[in-house]
């Protein structure tokens, strides 16, 4: 395990790879297993989110669009994008779907944070001093404005901020959905949200930052390349043996 | 994988690279292979739950998981909040969505509310032996439906036939939109009150300004007046079984059996449950439901039964308009 010591000896065959245990196999379970059930609760969620888009003409101010006041720029969504979408007509099987896997959802996601918590993974996770700048310089080489990814342990600051990010949204989406759900027996809660109209509101914007992770987060782990995706499946990374470990890192939280 | 096959693997036990690329090969393989399994599993349990049994244009699986969050809901919540209220300045006025069972406009003179299942019936004024017998009359021709929304009908509508019964007897069939005719409805013979508005506007008066919420995604604050609910169940309480227990349940229909509603006592009673005769301070308009509709802040709009005709007390699950059409009957807010 310690590649450090087999390396001070001489007689030791020139070794320059070794596997890193990069994604712990719960992380990893609990990922894959997110990410269907997130595609499920976003399709059901817009199926239902259509019904008050039905007869739009009659009240174009509603909830769901880019407006301000009586002004909408646009609703959210077109009806060309409804019908591409196959969306209309499927309240039903939206709302079925929606309250029988947001428990699946709800426990993966629970899951993850406590084991996150008990297993020290979080720390590898957690936004620090200075990732915002860090976050900053990896968009501009990610666009190729500036050469060089600055050097990481597991992830870098832009990596650390939009994985916290996406958990926070993923409780928000929890609490909002809630404030939503039980709008009169749970009214301080949806109070506390804004009302009604805002819980709505912010569930469905959280949702539409979901979307753009999803992109973002595709088009990066495919810059990426495979030793990386593999690692999400397998666990493992082949890494040059000169980089620091985080089996190392690891230990050094016990 | 299990994590002691791969610490097995470990790569300090590799000495060439060569090695270190052979043992990430078997890693990713059998890695690769369980998620194909794992994929497979989910994918097998989506198609169980989703392509299950129809029951009320609803798998019944996920029919089962709104009855388990229905049941979690009664547990948790027990119906005791109280909805906010706000200042009726701030009431708007509530759109018109749906005239299902109050499509022709009903004279008013002609309505009564029949209630069955009221205890010792027989030593009230307004005894009947046979509710149903009682005729509503209709003015000629019908409401103007231009400008509503019928966001419920689905693309192609399923029309009912005819009960031939019913059309002997020189009345019109009941039941007669998508979701068919009731089996909650009473059957001729069926003895209980006929009672007339004066009968309901004896009750306590009451105003409630509320968020009206439609399970469409829209809501509206209200302003509402009539009777408690609670305050008409005390007024003319359900009988008693003959264990002494109380009915469940409560069902309300319109006068044409069209549109249908089932309640659980428990929410009958719940203090901000109204018998609706006024909206925005004036008399209730007959799109909105007059003479007698329902507000339940702790239920959805379409619990809300317009032009109320018939009430039962039941200790059988009511029947419900929406749930044959695939949403959940307890609608809990």
């Amino acid at each position: 395990m310690d590649i450090g010591n087999r390396e001070e000896t001489p007689a030791a065959p020139p070794v320059t790879l070794r596997l890193e245990r990069k994604h712990l196999l719960a992380i990893r379970w609990m990922h894959w297993i997110n990410f269907p059930l997130l595609f499920i609760m976003i399709l059901s969620g817009i199926r239902i989110y259509w019904n008050d888009s039905d007869n739009a003409h009659l009240h174009p101010h509603a909830v769901y669009r880019i407006g301000f006041g009586s002004f909408t720029l646009v609703r959210i969504f077109p009806e060309s994008v409804w019908n591409a979408l196959h969306i209309p007509w499927h309240v039903t099987q939206g709302m079925g779907d929606h309250f029988f896997f947001m428990w699946l959802f709800a426990l993966n996601g629970i899951a993850y944070v406590v084991y996150s918590v008990i297993s020290g993974e979080w720390r590898f996770l957690m936004p620090r001093r200075g990732n915002l700048r860090e976050a900053f310089q990896v968009m501009l080489a990610s666009l190729h404005l500036r050469g060089g990814q600055p050097l990481k342990k597991k992830y870098n600051g832009a990596q650390r901020i939009a994985y916290s990010a996406v958990i926070a949204m993923g409780a928000g989406s929890l609490i909002t959905g809630l404030a939503i759900y039980k709008p009169t027996q749970l009214h301080y809660l949806t109070t506390m949200l804004g009302g009604y109209e805002w819980a709505r509101w912010e569930h469905f914007w959280l949702t539409i930052g979901f979307c753009l992770f999803f992109l973002v987060h595709v088009a990066q782990v495919a810059f990426a390349g495979w030793n990386n995706f593999r690692s999400m499946v397998s666990g493992f990374e082949i890494k040059p043996t000169n980089e620091p470990s985080l089996e190392r890192e690891r230990r050094s939280w016990r | 994988m299990s994590e002691r096959k791969v610490k097995r693997e470990d790569p300090a036990h590799h000495t060439t690279d060569a090695e270190v690329l052979a043992a990430s090969r078997k890693l990713t393989r059998r890695s690769f292979a369980v998620a194909a399994i794992g994929a497979a599993a989910g994918f097998g349990l989506y198609r169980w739950v989703d392509y299950s049994r129809d029951d009320g244009m609803q798998p019944v699986r996920l029919r089962r998981a709104f009855q388990a969050n229905a049941a979690l809901s009664r547990k948790v919540f027990d119906e005791r909040a109280l909805a906010p209220t706000y200042p009726a300045s701030r009431a708007e006025n509530l759109r018109i969505n749906g005239l299902i069972g109050i499509k022709e406009a009903i004279l008013p003179e002609s309505w009564r509310l029949q209630l069955v299942g009221a205890a010792n019936e027989k030593n009230f004024a307004q005894y009947v032996p046979d509710v149903t017998t009682w005729t509503y009359e209709y003015s000629r021709g019908t409401e103007s439906t231009e400008g509503d929304h019928f966001t419920f009908v689905p693309p192609e509508p399923v029309v009912n036939r005819g009960d031939p019964i019913q059309e002997r007897a020189g009345k019109r069939s009941r039941g007669l939109e998508e979701a068919g005719p009731s089996y909650s409805t009473v059957s001729a013979g069926t003895p209980g009150l006929l009672l007339a508005m004066a009968d309901i506007t004896r009750l306590p008066a009451n105003e409630l300004v509320t968020e009206f919420k439609c399970v469409e995604g829209w809501s509206q604050i209200t302003h509402w007046s009539g009777v408690r609910m609670a305050d008409f169940i005390e007024a003319y309480p359900p009988a008693r079984k003959p264990n002494g227990s109380l009915p469940r349940y409560v069902y309300m229909e319109t006068p044409n059996g069209d549109y249908y509603v089932g309640y659980d006592m428990r929410v009958c009673r719940h203090p901000q449950t109204l018998l609706v005769t006024g909206m925005a301070g004036k008399p209730l308009t007959q799109r909105h439901g007059a003479p007698l509709r329902l507000h339940a802040p702790t239920k959805y709009g379409y619990k809300q039964i317009k032009r109320i005709g018939l009430i039962v007390y039941t200790d059988l699950k009511p029947d419900d308009y929406w749930t044959k059409l695939g949403y959940d009957w307890y609608a809990g807010l």
